[in-house]
């Protein structure tokens, strides 16, 4: 079943009970307000509007899956971070469970904090820069099917895989970040933050032409734009095996995008504080570091699906699990190598974006060129 | 910018770093826990040497006050107390919002009453209850149950009250460790005994008729203490320096020839002076700021 | 971008301590570089004035709290060479083996800083735990584990502690292997290698007109150890060699102080192996002759100089100190200019500053 019958259905289930009701409250009121109530209830009843609350609903699922998810990866993260440096990871709050709930006493920390603007700051930059960040990442998320069936859209056409070119929707939204990060460091008014923001556009600008070239190749493979014929398209072999090459050129590129270690110096806190979120704090700053995980998840769901076979595997499980497990292991290796390597200085970075990973992506284009004509995808 | 040499050693490219960092993973996870202490759920194993907070033994302690005057910081005071035992004594307290633990009053201590513990969670809400007054301090038992370091000795120490100067002990001694001094105005000698030749074999103890000689046990000193200087022509012999020692080594002796004749004709007490028995003194310089005639000279200690 | 001065410091995360480093870029590179230091001024000097010189010890403990046991020796040697005191052997061997044990894990704790501000969390971490193995036995020999307060005039506080021997040979081997791991973690990594070979020049005649002493001066090729060329104490006794390597780069002045930490370790096992038996403290004289006295050790940062001047009475007249960071730290300007702002972290973490004796 799809997801969006099941919503549909649910929803439906909700407004006849709440019209259960609704239309004996309006034949009991006299007069104008009785007929008021009965046409609010048929207004509401009728298919389309259904379908609106059906695709809302649908939408906070995968928000609310998302959520939970950059919860998982941040105990993940600092479990596993813990382990490699030879301690415990969060240990007390919520003992029993592992200390998950480290997670929930840290969001509620940040609320708590008292929320200062600079004074000179530029405020609308300084307000809009989290909205514009949080509010793309969320917007990529969006487009992403978990399984054959769990993806945001309508049934309008049944052969219909959601979002047409979701792809390269996806790729799209993810990459409005830098202006945000830019708008942020300038907007704060601060030397530090300044060149924070500056380092951090320039890194990610470089390194999104080796991700859009590698993402191209598996466009030329599966033939479409659109999430569902990728995955589709690797029911024999995933594409991560021939295309091996853009498989570690993808990984790499989103270290970088996402600015994990050893990618991070924007936010070097070595010398620049908190790089271009100095200025921020309180929940507005919590909302960056949470972003910036859900970039991280964000980017292994894409990596999954574009080469992991997405949710192909074993029928034991049901797919959305397949394809989180994989988003997870791609995490845990980003995460493995993230804590085992210095930072790289900046302008080395950018050496490796246009010299080292711009003709890898070349590369990998022509090994995929090569695969298309020789008729085996 | 591109590497014109090949970096010494980086063979390894980014695998031997992620490959030491997995191996302690593994490690972390199956071999073993990690090397963390839960404190405060998980006891800290602290070797005995440890400087934490301050233990005193009532008993053993004289009130001499070396630990205050050693101290770098100026933490310790004396406080006078009242005891149901020991009657009037003085004993130190110790602010631990100032001391240093650096252990120079426990090696100072003459009769190594001093000690530290284990015991460092001295955390208080208040400024004022980081005092610890002697009675916090007070613990009878603690010197017996730790290992001293400091070497000591079985010695012989003089009770001059008791000596009548009848030589014996001098003959006894068998490597001529006691030499009998003449005081002056007095008209006796005191026997001086050189306590770094001694061996301890009791003889001297065991010849004096009065028993005015006692073995005790005396502690290897590793400091070197000031000594009082006697100035006999401004003594006038008012007993101070000898009721403000703490470690009895001064004693007023009688003067004789000295007794004034009163107006009936009857003859008055003879003056007294102050005699030192060196061997016993801690170098406390109570005697030096309780003479107000400066009969007495200490250099390095002040009034 | 116009040219503008950044001030990193005095407080900021990277700078261990307090000082203000001026740097003036233009774009990402450096022009010019002004170290400003004297922000933990505590007047160490005039404070000793008023005390006796056993009262003394901790406060030169705290001079530089990474390695104290360096400046207490110091202060005890220069007070034995003002008071002509002799000590006695076991107490030479005993000191020897816990300035090298300190030795070690200063320069553990500088690896560790130097780690974290490259962005290797990993190394600070474990460089901290096996850090904690010496400190722990420091711990048991003198009774605290950060300012042990431990040499006195004329020997040691307190006699070693029962199985020290063992202890102290298993810690050595433990470090050797532990040395081992260190390379997969630093040189075998391509990304520290990029952050450290080629940054950083302090060319042979620099840093010998510019008075720059220990690790940095034998990382540009001198071959320059106070341990060797002026022995003091029993050094004359145990052999070693003192590490040096010929580039002046920041890589370099890596690669001396992890050989410096091999030779320590066998500086130990000779130390420990050869102890005789014996008293370990003489009594010292409580006033001091009129005369001064001198003293000069290889502390972990540099060389540095103790001058006392005594006046016959039991408190010092004046005490003298030398520190080494105070004049290295003049050489920054000549190893920062022309290199990016983000090598600042990698140049100044090389040389290891601790302001405590910086600023005295």
């Amino acid at each position: 079943m799809n997801l969006f019958e099941f919503c549909y259905g649910l929803i439906h289930w909700l407004v006849d009970l709440v019209n259960n009701i609704w239309y004996r409250l309006g034949d009991w009121l006299p007069w104008w307000f009785g007929d008021f109530f009965t046409a609010v209830g048929d207004f509401a009843s009728s298919h389309g509007h259904i379908a609106v609350m059906a695709i809302l609903l649908e939408v906070l699922i995968i928000i609310i899956i998302a959520l939970i998810n950059v919860l998982n990866f941040i105990w993940l993260d600092r479990k596993y971070m813990g382990r490699m440096f030879d301690f415990y990871g969060p240990y007390y709050v919520g003992y029993r469970i592992g200390g998950w709930l480290q997670n929930l006493a840290d969001g509620m920390k940040l609320f708590v904090k008292e929320i200062i603007t600079p004074a000179k700051a530029d405020r609308i930059g300084f307000f809009l820069a989290p909205v514009i960040f949080v509010g793309s990442s969320f917007l990529a998320l969006a487009t992403i099917p978990l399984g054959r069936q769990f993806y945001v859209g309508t049934n309008a056409d049944p052969l219909s895989t959601g979002v047409e070119a979701s792809a390269l929707i996806a790729f799209a939204f993810f990459a409005i970040a830098p202006f945000s990060i830019l708008i942020a460091g300038w907007s704060s008014n601060n030397k530090y933050t300044l060149i924070g923001g500056m380092r951090s556009a320039a890194q990610m600008m470089s390194y999104e032409i080796p991700m859009l070239l590698t993402v191209a190749s598996v466009f030329l493979l599966a033939g479409s734009f659109g999430f569902m014929d990728i995955v589709d398209a690797q029911h024999d072999i995933w594409f991560g095996i021939p295309l091996f090459l853009g498989l570690v050129t993808f990984i790499v590129c989103l270290a970088a995008e996402v600015e994990i270690q050893p990618f991070d110096l924007p936010e070097a806190e070595a010398e620049l504080v908190e790089g271009w979120t100095t200025e921020y704090c309180g929940m507005r700053f919590g909302l960056f570091m949470m972003t910036s995980y859900l970039r991280g998840y964000i980017g292994g769901a894409l990596a999954t699906a574009l080469f992991l076979g997405g949710w192909h595997g074993p029928g034991f499980l049901p797919d959305p699990i397949w394809f989180l497990i994989k988003a997870y292991i791609v995490f845990v290796l980003i995460e493995w190598a993230r804590w085992s390597l210095p930072r790289v200085r900046v302008d080395q970075i950018l050496n490796i974006g246009w010299k080292r990973l711009l003709p890898m992506a070349i590369l990998n284009l022509m090994v995929a060129v090569l695969l298309k004509t020789a008729g085996w995808f | 910018m591109a590497q014109k040499k090949k970096a010494k050693g980086s063979g390894g490219l980014i695998i031997r770093p992620m490959m030491r960092s997995g191996k302690q993973v593994v490690s972390s996870l199956f071999k073993g826990m990690p090397n963390t202490i839960l404190y405060p759920y998980q006891i800290l194993d602290l070797p005995p040497t440890y400087r934490g907070k301050h233990t005193l033994d009532f008993k053993r302690c004289i009130g001499c006050g070396n630990c205050v005057e050693i101290c770098p910081n100026d933490c310790m005071w004396l406080e006078k107390l009242d005891d149901p035992e020991l009657g009037k004594i003085e004993r130190p307290g110790v602010d631990m919002g100032r001391c240093l633990f650096c252990g120079f009053c426990v090696e100072v201590c003459p009769t190594v009453a001093l000690h530290h513990t284990v015991e460092f969670e001295l955390a208080d809400y208040r400024r004022d209850k980081l005092k610890y007054g002697p009675k916090d301090l007070r613990d009878d038992k603690f010197a017996d149950k730790v290992k001293e370091e400091r070497t000591k000795q079985r010695l012989p120490v003089l009770d001059m009250a008791k000596c009548t100067s009848c030589e014996k002990c001098a003959g006894a001694c068998p490597e001529m460790v006691i030499a009998m001094m003449p005081v002056e105005n007095v008209g006796r000698s005191k026997p001086e005994i050189n306590l770094s030749k001694c061996t301890g074999c009791e003889k001297c103890v065991i010849a004096c008729p009065e028993k005015a000689l006692e073995m005790k046990d005396i502690y290897e000193s590793y400091f070197e203490m000031p000594e009082p200087k006697f100035a006999l022509k401004n003594c006038t012999g008012c007993g101070a320096c000898a009721r403000a020692c703490p470690a009895d080594a001064i004693y007023m002796m009688e003067m004789p020839g000295t007794e004034k004749v009163l107006k009936d004709g009857k003859k008055g007490k003879p003056k007294k002076r102050a005699v030192f028995v060196l061997e016993k003194c801690v170098g406390c310089g109570r005697c030096f700021r309780a003479c107000k005639f400066e009969a007495i000279e200490m250099s390095g200690v002040r009034k | 971008m116009a040219e503008m001065w950044i001030n990193m410091g005095p407080q900021h995360p990277m700078t261990h301590g307090l000082w203000n480093l001026r740097v003036k870029v233009d774009g990402e590179t450096i022009v010019d570089a002004q170290p400003e230091v004297g922000y933990l001024h505590r007047g160490i000097e005039k404070l000793v004035e008023g005390r006796t010189y056993t009262q003394v010890i901790p406060i030169t403990d705290r001079l530089c709290y990474g390695s104290s046991l360096t400046w207490s020796h110091l202060y005890c040697l220069t007070a034995e060479n003002l008071m002509g005191v002799e000590v006695p052997p076991r107490a030479e061997y005993i000191r020897v083996a816990a300035i090298e044990m300190q030795r070690i894990a200063s320069h553990l704790m500088w690896l560790a800083a130097y780690a974290a501000d490259l962005g290797l969390m990993l190394g600070f971490i474990y460089t901290m735990r096996d850090r904690e193995i010496f400190i722990d036995l420091l711990q048991a020999m003198s009774g605290s584990r950060l300012t042990y307060n431990y040499p006195r005039i004329g020997g040691v506080a307190h006699d070693v502690p029962p199985n020290f021997e063992r202890d102290a040979l298993r810690a050595c081997s433990y470090m050797e292997k532990k040395l081992k791991e260190y390379e997969d973690l630093f040189d075998g990594s391509k990304v520290f290698m990029m952050r450290n070979v080629d940054v950083g020049l302090l060319k042979k005649e620099d840093a010998m007109n510019l008075g720059v002493t220990g690790p940095p001066l034998r990382a540009s090729g001198v071959k320059y150890d106070l341990r060797k060329d002026m022995p003091y104490s029993i050094y004359p006794e145990l052999n070693f060699e003192p590490a040096t390597h010929p580039d002046g780069d920041c890589y370099a002045r890596y690669k001396v102080r992890m050989d410096e930490m091999y030779t320590s370790c066998k500086l130990i096992r000779q130390a420990v192996q050869k102890m005789p038996k014996g008293k370990w403290r003489v009594v010292a004289p409580r006033n001091a002759p009129v005369g001064t006295g001198l003293g000069r050790v290889e502390d972990p940062r540099g060389e540095g100089v103790m001058y006392l001047v005594g006046d016959g009475s039991d408190r010092p007249y004046r005490l003298k100190i030398r520190s080494p960071i105070f004049v290295t730290v003049s050489a920054a300007p000549k190893m920062l200019i022309g290199y990016k702002l983000a090598d600042v972290v990698a140049i100044m973490g090389g040389l290891d500053m601790c302001i405590g004796e910086t600023d005295r």
